[in-house]
């Protein structure tokens, strides 16, 4: 683990909820810490049903950095808003961070994701009226952390991604590259175990998509995130250490 | 930074539509405060009316006159220090046909003593006293219409028909805001003289009077008996204290009041429905960014407080600017314009003290209620399908 590893570790948030054991060891050999069993996810166009997910098991062990392949509709982002905890199944069980999320309320699930889940979406979603310390803070304005801690903590997570002379700096003053590792510093600061990333090199040029894909790896290395990606791109699922093939709502 | 914050940042985010909808909200604040300063203008006379000034007319209506011997009666009555004769007499200055300006016959002496609140200098009031054809102009007026100590005027009749010849002795002004400063006052005997030969029936007959009562005496119960006196006459009075008078004025145009009091509701109303567009489009236009705010852990209140956030601080900016705008526009121009030309209906055309704090809660209000549809529509976002929706 590196030095500013280490200082986030110790910088707990202070929000509650189950994290990663991040052992060091073998992610198969660990406890998955995302199951899905049976899970069906059907969508209704006007009054006809469209199935997107059918009786899908799946288990991802903590600490894993997976891939999710397959061809547009084949239900990788359904079966990422599910594991995130965006979206509902309507049937089957989906257990995350010894959660069942089946069963937590909408308001719970929102607390839910806050403690648990890190977002890193292809378009970034930045606000564009705050500074990218501003943009890394937001999530921990839900804590009962101090405007201090907060900033302290943002700086940290920027440091990491390698920002730390960008903090003041607005989402029209970066770089794609670096507005995606915004993106990810706002995903790792709240410490959650699992972080999710809708094609996150999907705006990017190739070499963007390569720093940010390292920087990916260095995160489910060092601070031993489990981390899901849904990509359309091979090169990127390359990097993961197991790729999933999704095709037609069931896994390949 | 503080969630709040966030909403009142969003403010600047798109600088040109929000310079607009301020601009629009502060000139429906604008139009909101000219609106209740025409209303305060209109009522302000009978707010500034004497408290120990008792006015007596005809008991079925104003427009009745009453004989002359009832001054004296009325001058009689316990609690009366002095009666004054007064009416209307109704003229035009046919050099300028379009001015309006009230012209009202008097007891010139016994003017000064009622309304002691009418300030002329003493040499013109002696030549007031002392020329049959006098007449005494209110500031306003002669700086408007430009008349000059001295100067022979001539009137014309709309009441009592034809020519009539006067001679400015004086121009007064007024301590108090109790009397208008647009109104000309000439003898009484003047225009009797006139009626006894043209009207003789009209003859010694006064339009209203107006009593002085002594210190301590209450108003009520000395118009109660001035009317008593004659309540055995063919002729009965209604006897009012001046605030009372006033606002019977009031009453006749009660529906005008109401009109301009409604109109002001209007604007208001056409002022959320312009913040509420823009809040409208700002939400539709930020739905991913909501989205993420949603999966990050933010609360459907959180974003209420966003979007109702930024209503309130484009529905507070617009109604500071509406309010720095006003003063100027209302006090200086429009104010000192209706002051000089319309004084017998707007004496003192300022900006109520209780208007400012009115409007700028009623724009932070309405800026709150223009935003709670689409602050709901924003709390109610289904957040996997806002982050799909781009743009």
């Amino acid at each position: 683990m590196s030095e500013t590893a280490r200082e986030l570790d110790e910088e707990k948030t202070g929000t509650e909820g189950a994290k990663a054991s991040g052992s060091g060891a073998p992610a198969s050999a660990k406890p998955p810490v995302i199951e899905l069993s049976k899970v069906r996810k059907t969508y209704f166009r006007g009054k006809e049903p469209v199935e997107v997910l059918r009786d899908l098991d799946l288990d991802i062990p903590t600490g894993s950095f997976e891939a999710l392949m397959g061809p547009s509709g084949s239900g990788k982002s359904t079966l990422l808003n599910l594991i995130a905890g965006l979206d509902r199944a309507s049937s089957g069980m989906v257990k995350v961070a010894g959660s069942d999320l089946s069963k937590l309320s909408e308001s719970a699930r929102t607390k839910w994701r806050s403690q648990n889940i890190g977002f890193i979406f292809q378009t970034f979603n930045m606000l564009p009226v705050l500074t990218a310390q501003e943009n890394v803070e937001l999530p921990l304005l839900l804590t009962k952390l101090s405007a201090v801690e907060r900033r302290q903590r943002a700086q940290t997570a920027l440091k990491i991604v390698g920002l730390e002379d960008r903090m003041d700096h607005y989402p029209r003053e970066l770089s794609g590259g670096q507005e995606q590792r915004v993106t990810i510093a706002r995903a790792i600061v709240t410490d959650p175990p699992i972080l999710v990333a809708d094609e996150p090199t999907g705006d990017l040029d190739r070499d963007s998509a390569e720093d940010i894909l390292d920087l990916l790896v260095k995160l489910n290395r060092e601070f031993e995130k489990t981390i899901i990606m849904v990509t359309h791109d091979p090169a990127a699922a390359e990097r993961a250490s197991i790729v999933r093939r999704l095709n037609k709502g069931v896994l390949v | 930074m503080r969630a709040i914050s966030l909403g009142v940042r969003n403010v600047l985010r798109n600088r040109f539509r929000t310079s607009l909808t301020i601009l629009g909200v502060a000139v429906a604040i604008l139009a909101f405060v000219l609106l209740r300063t025409v209303l305060s203008a209109w009522t302000i006379a009978a707010d500034f009316a004497a408290k120990d000034r008792v006015v007596t007319r005809h008991k079925v209506s104003f427009i009745m006159t009453l004989p002359g011997k009832y001054v004296d009666d009325v001058a009689e009555t316990p609690g009366v220090k002095t009666a004054l004769l007064s009416s209307w007499f109704g003229a035009k200055d046919p050099n300028h046909p379009n001015e309006f300006f009230g012209t009202i016959a008097v007891d010139p002496q016994k003017f000064f003593e009622v309304y002691d609140e009418v300030v002329v200098p003493e040499d013109q009031k002696a030549a007031f006293f002392a020329e049959r054809r006098g007449i005494i102009i209110g500031s306003a007026v002669a700086k408007k219409l430009g008349y000059k100590v001295g100067q022979r005027l001539t009137l014309t009749g709309t009441i009592y028909p034809g020519n009539w010849d006067f001679i400015v002795s004086g121009i007064y002004d007024t301590t108090r805001q109790s009397v208008d400063k647009s109104s000309m006052f000439f003898h009484y005997d003047y225009l009797n003289e006139w009626t006894k030969q043209k009207r003789p029936r009209s003859a010694d007959q006064v339009g209203w009077i107006i009593s002085r009562i002594e210190k301590g005496r209450r108003p009520a119960d000395v118009a109660k008996a001035i009317d008593t006196k004659f309540d055995d006459s063919d002729i009965q009075t209604l006897s009012q204290d001046e605030r009372t008078f006033n606002t019977s004025f009031l009453g006749m145009i009660s529906a005008v009041l109401k009109a301009v009091d409604v109109v002001s509701i209007v604007i208001l109303a056409i002022m959320m429905l312009i913040l509420g567009n823009t809040i409208a489009m700002g939400v539709r236009e930020r739905t991913h960014e909501y989205g993420m705010l949603r999966a990050i852990g933010f609360l459907p209140k959180h974003l209420v407080i966003f979007v109702v956030g930024e209503a309130a601080t484009v529905g507070l900016l617009g109604g500071i600017v509406g309010l720095l705008i006003s003063y100027p526009i209302v006090e200086q121009g429009l104010g000192r314009f209706l002051e000089e030309n319309m004084g017998a209906f707007f004496p003192y055309f300022r900006i109520d003290s209780k208007t400012p704090p009115i409007a700028l809660t009623l724009s932070i209000l309405l800026g709150v209620c223009a935003a709670i549809i689409p602050a709901y529509r924003a709390s109610q976002l289904d957040v996997a399908a806002s982050l799909r929706k781009i743009g």
